[in-house]
C-alpha cells in the first residue's frame, strides 16, 4: 500500500489538474456520442439553415447580406449555442448525483474541480463544433457574397459565446443542481437578455454585450447604427471585448469550482 | 488509520427542523482491522461514512483518515481513502480497465505506475475474465468488484464500504467479502457498514452498533455476542438496551 503523493503520483500541474480534467472531458464527450445527443446536435446544425432557406425563398431578390448576418448571429451564437450549453453544461452535477457517480468522483483529491472543468471543456468543444457547423451551413444556404470571412467571424463568435456562457451556466449547475436547467434559463433571460440590453454598468458583465459589440465592430456597422442603437453596444476595440469574455469566464469558473468544493449533498439528495 | 471522535452531524430539514443524523459517534479502525458498522436504515451509518469520505462536513467533532483531518486536510484524507457504496455508479459503456484508468487519473497517477497498479488490482480481485468488457454487460457482483477495484486504484491504506453487498446475491456477497478478507490481510483498515448481519458475523474484528445517530454498543465479537446465540440477536438486544436507556 502507498499513498499516491508519497509514491507513484506527482503533484505537477499536468498530473494534478490537466490529466484529471482531460479524463473527465473525454468521458463526457463519450456520453455525448449517444444516438439521442447526436440527433439533437444534428437538429442544432440544421435548424438555422432551415430558417435561412425559408427566409431566402420569401425574398424575391435574394437576402440582404447584413440582414442574413444578423439572422445567423441570432440563430447560431445566440440560440443554438445557448440551447447546446443548456443540454451539456447544466446537468454537470445533477447527472452525477442521479447516476450515483458523484460520490465516487467527489472522494478523489481533485475530483470536484476535474468534474466541473472537464464537463466545461466537453460542453465548450461539443457546442462549438455544433455551432460552427450550423454557421457554415446557414451561410451556405443564405448564399451571401464573400462567405468565407463571414464563417470565420461567426466561428469566433460561436467559440466566445460557448466559452462565456458555459461558465455562466456552471453557476446554476453547482448551486442548484436539481433545478439547473430552469435556473440556467432564468439566468439566460435575466442576465444575458435583460441586463445585457440595459445601457448601464450592469451590462458590462454580460457575454451578450461583448458578442454584439464584436459583431458590430467586425461587420463595420458602427457608423451605420442609429444613435439609440449605439447605446446597446460597447465602443471599446475588439481585443477588449475578447479579453472581457475571457476574464468573465475565469471569474465565473473559479467561483463555480469554489462553490462545488464546499457543496455537501446529504444521502437523500441522490436518487 | 480511521478515527472518529465525538462526531456530530445535523441537517436542516426542508420544514426547518434540525435532524440529528449523527450524535456523538466515536470509533477507530487500526491497520489490518475490519470493523463492522451496524444499524437499521436511518441509524446514521451512511452519514458517518460520508463524513469520513469528505462528502459531508461534520457539525462538530473530528474525523481523520490516515492522520488527515477531513475538514482541515480533505485532500490528504481522500488520498488515504478508498470508498465503495451500495450504488456502484459504474458507467455502462466503459470497461473496468477504462474506469480504473479514468479514476487513477483523478488521483494524478502517471501512465506507467497506473498501468502497473491496474494490472495488480485486476490480478488480486480476479477481474481478468471481464476487464475489457463494457460494465453494462457485467453481473451485479462483477460490477461491485469493479467498484472495489476503482476504490483501490490509488492503493489506499483505508477502505470505507457503505453496504457494499446490498445489491448482490449470496454468491456475489460471499466473493466480495472474501476479497475484503484479503485486503485486511494486506494491512488495510476496513470500515464496513451493513444490515445483513449474517454475512459479517464471523468476519469483523470488532462491531459498532449505531441507532438514532448514537452508538449503543461496540466491542469484539465475543463482547458483542455475550450470551446471545447470534449477532442478529445481540444486535436487537443492543438496540433494545439503547432505546431503554
Amino acid at each position: 500500500m502507498s499513498v499516491p503523493d508519497a509514491g507513484h503520483a506527482d503533484a505537477s500541474f499536468r498530473n494534478a489538474v490537466l490529466a484529471p480534467t482531460v479524463a473527465v472531458a473525454s468521458f463526457q464527450l463519450g456520453r455525448l456520442l449517444s444516438r439521442q445527443r447526436l440527433l439533437l446536435a444534428g437538429l442544432g446544425v440544421i435548424f438555422p439553415a432551415a430558417v435561412m432557406l425559408a427566409v431566402r425563398r420569401t425574398a424575391a431578390e435574394g437576402l440582404d447580406r447584413d440582414l442574413a448576418v444578423m439572422m445567423i448571429y441570432a440563430l447560431v451564437p445566440e440560440a443554438v449555442c445557448m440551447l447546446g450549453l443548456l443540454v451539456t453544461m447544466c446537468p454537470a452535477v445533477a447527472d452525477e448525483l442521479e447516476r450515483g457517480t458523484w460520490i465516487h468522483i467527489a472522494v478523489r483529491p481533485g475530483g470536484r474541480r476535474a468534474l466541473l472543468m472537464g464537463t466545461y471543456l466537453a460542453a465548450v468543444l461539443w457546442t462549438s463544433v455544433v455551432g460552427i457547423l450550423a454557421a457554415c451551413l446557414a451561410v451556405l444556404v443564405a448564399r451571401v457574397p464573400q462567405p468565407l470571412p463571414l464563417v470565420g467571424m461567426l466561428a469566433a463568435l460561436v467559440v466566445l459565446s460557448t466559452l462565456g456562457r458555459a461558465a455562466l451556466f456552471a453557476l446554476p449547475a453547482v448551486i442548484l443542481p436539481k433545478r439547473a436547467l430552469v435556473a440556467s434559463v432564468a439566468v439566460a433571460l435575466v442576465v444575458e437578455y435583460l441586463a445585457g440590453f440595459i445601457p448601464a454598468v450592469v451590462n458590462q458583465a454580460t457575454v451578450s454585450l461583448r458578442l454584439r459589440s464584436l459583431l458590430v465592430e467586425w461587420m463595420g456597422w458602427r457608423q451605420k447604427l442609429p444613435v439609440e442603437m449605439q447605446l446597446l453596444i460597447d465602443p471599446q476595440p475588439a481585443w477588449v471585448q475578447i479579453a472581457a469574455v475571457c476574464g468573465l469566464t475565469v471569474v465565473l469558473l473559479v467561483a463555480a469550482v469554489k462553490i462545488l468544493n464546499f457543496r455537501q449533498f446529504p444521502p437523500s439528495v441522490e436518487i | 488509520m480511521i478515527e472518529v471522535v465525538d462526531l456530530v452531524k445535523h441537517y436542516r430539514a426542508s420544514d426547518g427542523s434540525v435532524v440529528r443524523a449523527v450524535d456523538g459517534v466515536s470509533l477507530s479502525v487500526a491497520p489490518g482491522e475490519m470493523v463492522g458498522l451496524l444499524g437499521a436504515n436511518g441509524a446514521g451509518k451512511t452519514t458517518t461514512l460520508r463524513v469520513l469520505a469528505t462528502l459531508l462536513k461534520p457539525t462538530s467533532g473530528t474525523a481523520r483518515v490516515g492522520g488527515c483531518d477531513v475538514v482541515t486536510d480533505p485532500l490528504g484524507a481522500r488520498r488515504h481513502l478508498g470508498y465503495v457504496s451500495a450504488t456502484t455508479g459504474v458507467p455502462d459503456r466503459l470497461t473496468a480497465r477504462e474506469i480504473m484508468r479514468s479514476y487513477g487519473r483523478l488521483h494524478g497517477l502517471d501512465e506507467g505506475p497506473l498501468t502497473r497498479r491496474i494490472d495488480l488490482v485486476v490480478q488480486s480481485l480476479g477481474l481478468a475474465d471481464f476487464i475489457d468488457r463494457p460494465a453494462g454487460r457485467l453481473s451485479s457482483g462483477q460490477r461491485q468488484r469493479v467498484s472495489l477495484a476503482r476504490a483501490l486504484v490509488h492503493d489506499p491504506p483505508a477502505l470505507v464500504l457503505d453496504e457494499p453487498t446490498n445489491a448482490l446475491d449470496v454468491v456475489g456477497a460471499r466473493d466480495l467479502l472474501h476479497l475484503l478478507d484479503g485486503l485486511r490481510a494486506d494491512g488495510r483498515a476496513i470500515l464496513l457498514s451493513t444490515h445483513r448481519l449474517h454475512e459479517i458475523e464471523h468476519r469483523c474484528d470488532r462491531f459498532v452498533i449505531i441507532d438514532g445517530g448514537r452508538i449503543v454498543a461496540q466491542g469484539t465479537p465475543p463482547e458483542i455476542l455475550g450470551p446471545h446465540a447470534s449477532l442478529e440477536e445481540a444486535f436487537f438486544a443492543a438496540l433494545a438496551a439503547g432505546t431503554a436507556s
